[in-house]
């Protein structure tokens, strides 16, 4: 390389010099010692528990393609045995047949309570589908859903009646219980507290209707500012008149005072 | 991205460094189904080029030293994540970097350099080491001496990016494709950092060549 002496030495000649420094062999013995300690202490180090965790995603996806196909069976499984609910037929009746008697029979109420708004839904359903020439699929359809709602109108009526029953109950055993308490006057009867809000409320009246006539108005509004003398509507209006005229005047002069005219307005100081 | 991470991988990679890679990855599976010892013949085979590399980065013997173990004891704890995609000393290398590059920016105002003596084994460095003390007519070891603290000045005056690159390619001989994959840049990164490292590098020690 260096054979010819008129050869351009580079910066990568000079570079191949950095190669050429290398530790002596000592260091390298205590290199090896160094790292070997270094190598124990690792291995005996207590490892974080995301190191374990890491340790399993990096098997898993070393693995990828068998686990993946073992989730997708697993999950295909759980699917065809869980999921299946409500599309089976014994499966929607279960725990009505089941559940304890009184609830059985606040569900059994329900049932005939919400009755009548099923048959509505019904004659809905059937008018919906009697309608529904052109689009006849969707509108059935919605009106088949709409036929098959009740469980959901069954039970809020169940928890409803239930709810009033008990209460109902509670206050009959309550009277009962204790009589002087009981007293209409103390807590009033069921009707009285009808009759009272019955009393308090006024019957709706067309609002004009209320409204005095204006002469009425009028005098009805200076009685109390006018002498008591003046007893007749007729000297009463003209009482007011001469009021308001001498007023009025007053109020002409202020402005001529403070020189305010026409749009104009000037102070005088 | 891994597609064409892999054709360029292939491309580039030569028949021994593929014979290399092939027999670095079967010591792994060993280390990774429970032979401890078998990771010592790893560490026996790289002690000098990761060495090498962080000693050239960072210019100090006893930080070279402790980065070069941490490097071989950070792969050791995670060897079980390591899964063939690179080569192993590709790997490595960029433990070994990335170590160094972090402790670089940590310490980036404490400059202390401690030079390691060159051996005139190698025929090469000896031969250059020859022709630059003819030419300057000085004493061979004091030159020797001042040509290592003017070639160590010049490398601390890059930046710290471009003094890796020039580390790996000029001094530990990775090609363009391994320093881009070491470094996690492009080729293109890789080309402009060497060629603007070397304009640098070339007028700091513009005395040596003539």
């Amino acid at each position: 390389m260096m054979k010819d002496p008129e050869r351009k030495i580079t910066i990568e000649d000079l570079l191949r010099l950095k190669r050429a420094e290398r530790p002596p062999r000592e260091f390298w013995e205590r290199f090896e010692s160094e790292i070997r300690a270094k190598q124990l202490a690792a291995i005996m180090e207590r490892r974080p528990w995301w190191d374990g965790v890491s340790r399993v995603f990096a098997v898993a996806l070393r693995n990828r393609v068998p686990f993946g196909a073992a989730a997708a069976i697993a999950l295909t499984w759980a699917g065809v045995h869980f999921a299946g609910g409500p599309s089976q037929p014994g499966r929607a009746a279960r725990p009505v047949a089941s559940a304890p008697a009184p609830v059985a029979r606040a569900v059994a109420s329900a049932a005939q309570i919400a009755a009548p708004a099923a048959q509505a839904r019904e004659e809905t359903a059937v008018a919906a589908s009697g309608l529904a020439s052109s689009p006849e699929p969707v509108v059935a359809q919605i009106a088949s859903h709409l036929a098959e709602a009740p469980p959901v109108a069954k039970s809020e009526a169940a928890k409803g009646t239930q709810f009033s029953d008990g209460v109902a109950s509670a206050l009959v055993d309550f009277r009962g219980a204790d009589p002087e308490l009981a007293r209409g006057d103390v807590f009033g009867s069921d009707r009285e507290f009808e009759a009272s809000f019955a009393s308090v409320r006024q019957p709706p009246s067309e609002p004009l209707a209320r409204v005095d006539p204006s002469g009425e108005r009028l005098e009805r509004l200076l009685v109390p500012a006018l002498p008591s003398d003046s007893s007749s509507g007729a000297a009463l209006l003209g009482g007011y008149r001469i009021k308001q005229k001498a007023s009025y005047d007053r109020m002409y002069e202020s402005l001529d005072r403070y020189g305010a005219g026409g749009m104009s307005l000037e102070f005088r100081f | 991205m891994n597609a064409t991470k892999a054709i360029g991988k292939t491309l580039v990679a030569s028949p021994e460094r593929k014979l290399e890679a092939d027999a670095d990855m079967a010591v792994v599976r060993q280390v990774q189904a429970g032979d401890v010892a078998a990771f010592d013949r790893l560490i026996i085979k790289y002690r000098e080029r990761v060495l090498g590399i962080v000693y050239n980065m960072t210019s100090n013997r006893e930080d070279a030293a402790d980065l070069a173990q941490d490097a071989f004891i950070k792969a050791f704890q995670s060897i079980h994540r390591f899964q063939g995609q690179s080569s192993f000393f590709t790997w490595l290398y960029r433990i070994a970097v990335n170590s160094t590059l972090s402790h670089l920016r940590k310490n980036r105002l404490r400059s202390f350099f401690s030079l390691e003596s060159i051996r005139e084994d190698d025929p090469v460095s000896r031969e250059l080491v020859d022709a630059l003390t003819e030419k300057t007519g000085a004493g061979r070891d004091a030159f020797v001496r001042e040509l290592q603290e003017k070639l160590n000045d010049a490398m601390q005056k890059l930046s710290i990016n471009h003094r890796t690159v020039v580390t790996l390619f000029e001094i530990d001989g990775l090609s363009h494709q391994e320093i881009a994959e070491v470094m996690d840049c492009s080729v293109g990164t890789v080309r402009s950092r060497l060629h603007y490292a070397k304009q640098l590098l070339q007028a700091e020690l513009q005395p040596y060549l003539q």
